[in-house]
């Protein structure tokens, strides 16, 4: 290995194909249509059989036991591994993880990662422990981003506008994805006038319900010119790094150290600093997120998220494209499907192949995941096998 | 007129019960054995600070309340049983311990960050319980 970097074994390890199932809102679609129309659209993509693929993990969080292989088998029965992945908002990610693991130790040449979900009944592992709460809505998502939003408004002095203008590039972004749930641009009357859930926090701000999928092919470097693979789609993963919370250091602060910890691993791994990122994809399951953790990964410095929109360095074709595909809010967040469909989107870009979305000299991208608010995943991408 | 609280039962009897004056809950933390600080609830199985296998033997009760740090009015019913609009906040019940709670004072603009809570127990409809609000530590009652 090259520096140190374990991503660096096997040759390095490579997106060579991407495939989606459009995310949509709840239907009776069964899940194995969802996840195979993507799976068989990654493999076209890369121009692989399913017979070669040697191993598969996949993210979900809400279908059941066993969900990839009651699924795969229609691919055909060939033995390989299967490994289903479950961390909640970040399960995709971790499967990707997974497979970025097996590919750079060696186990694997060949291996898919994908998220399939169908929207679920949220149960959680946090009302099982066993302990009551003061607050029935304690471990509700929408009410602890509403208090964060509060109190990053009461700090920041922004006004509502502020993080409602995420939602907007975001809508805006989606607009332009034939795989996003929402396809509609909405204005910052729209955002503002929807009606409100929590706090500031209008439904417009908030990432929908729904279901979808989205696979990737791993490969490794040692294994590109053997599968006869064109080095221009093939692009490189250059860091993976994953934590969990800590002790908050002050109110408020804890979901936002830990995407500043994930995403300093990440990028120390790759050996790049944030401004050099063209493409960030990260958690805006609620629209101050995005504001909060584009100071927290570094394209941005401290305080000035709200700045960076308003000038337009987050939009695509400014500084850093954040949520080109239009992030939670606008493509969706099916759950199990979400991180990997992060991870197609970089791909996509920095291939140029982003039709209608493309962001300029797009060479270095990061997905950023959180999962509940505790766990947290960072995944750098970089440059072809032809660079 | 507000009954007789003392006739029913705790809603969530981990976490708190009725205070002497009839009124106001007492909290009921776990102190840790290893680092001395407060845990809540009492009946988790390590200690929230330094990890500390903690039992029953650790249990501890202290008036319940505590600083607000944040709050929001909901607009929605997020849970079966909650009526909307109703007001959340997070509360620094001890030292390092933030639990989100159910305000219950009737608008936002009577509330303001770093101000002092108390908890107060308030029949449910169900009458065989009451549960738990914050209330400005020197408000006399609930108003929800
Ligand atoms: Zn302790």
């Amino acid at each position: 290995m090259s520096g140190g970097n374990w991503l660096a074994g096997n040759g390095g390890v490579y997106v060579v194909g991407i495939g989606l199932h459009p995310y949509q809102f709840p239907s009776d679609t069964p899940y194995t249509q969802l996840g195979l129309t993507a799976v068989r659209a990654a493999l076209a993509d890369a121009g692989l059989a399913w017979k070669q693929v040697q191993a598969a993990y996949v993210g979900t969080t809400s279908i059941g036991m066993a969900a990839g292989r009651v699924m795969l088998r229609h691919l055909g029965s060939t033995g390989l591994a299967v490994t289903q992945v479950e961390n909640a908002s970040a399960s995709g990610s971790f499967a990707f993880r997974q497979a970025c693991m097996e590919v750079a130790h060696g186990i694997s040449d060949v291996v898919l990662a994908m998220g399939v979900d169908k929207h679920g009944d949220g149960r959680r592992a946090a009302n099982k422990d066993g302990l009551e709460r003061l607050s029935d809505t304690a471990t509700i998502p929408a009410v602890k981003f509403a208090l964060m939003a509060r109190s990053y408004l009461r700090e920041h002095g922004g006004g509502m506008e502020s993080m409602a203008k995420v939602a907007v590039k975001n809508h805006g972004n989606a607009a332009l994805n034939p795989y996003a749930q929402f396809r509609k641009p909405r204005t910052l009357e729209q955002v503002l006038a929807s009606p409100r859930v929590a706090g500031d926090l209008t439904v417009q701000q908030c990432c929908p319900r729904g279901e979808g999928a989205a696979a990737v092919l791993l490969v490794s470097g040692q294994a590109l010119a053997r599968l006869g693979l064109d080095p221009a789609r093939c692009v490189r993963v250059h860091a993976s790094a994953a934590s969990s919370e800590r002790d908050e250091t002050r109110y408020g602060e804890g979901p936002i150290d830990l995407v500043r910890d994930s995403a300093r691993a990440a990028l120390e791994q790759a050996g790049i600093g944030a401004t050099e990122l063209d493409l960030l994809e990260l958690h805006d399951a609620f629209s101050v997120e995005e504001l909060l953790y584009s100071e927290a990964v570094g394209v941005c410095q401290p305080g000035e998220g709200a700045a960076y929109l308003e000038r337009g360095d987050s939009r695509i074709g400014g500084r850093c494209a954040i949520n080109a595909s239009g992030g939670l809010i606008g493509m969706g967040h099916p759950l199990g499907p979400t991180g990997i469909g992060q991870v197609a989107e970089i791909v996509r870009q920095i291939r140029g192949e982003a039709e209608g979305r493309q962001h300029p000299a797009a060479r270095w991208g990061m997905a950023h995941m959180i999962g509940l608010g505790s766990v947290a995943i960072a995944h750098v991408l970089g440059g072809t096998a032809r660079c | 007129m507000t009954p007789d609280l003392t006739t029913l039962q705790p809603l969530r009897p981990t976490l708190y019960r009725l205070a002497a004056d009839g009124r106001s809950l007492d909290f009921l933390f776990a102190q840790c054995p290893q680092c001395r600080q407060l845990s809540f609830p009492a009946n988790a199985p390590g200690c929230m600070h330094c990890g500390h296998a903690i039992d029953a033997s650790a249990q501890v009760a202290r008036p319940g309340g505590g600083t607000l740090l944040e709050y929001v009015t909901l607009h929605v019913a997020m849970v079966p049983g909650l009526s909307a609009p109703s007001i959340a906040g997070d509360i620094r019940i001890a030292e390092q311990v933030v639990e989100e709670g159910v305000i219950g004072v009737a608008d936002e603009s009577l509330l303001a960050p770093g101000m002092a809570l108390r908890a107060i127990a308030v029949p449910l409809p169900s009458g065989e319980h009451y549960g738990c609000h914050f209330v400005p530590a020197g408000a006399q009652g609930a108003t929800a």
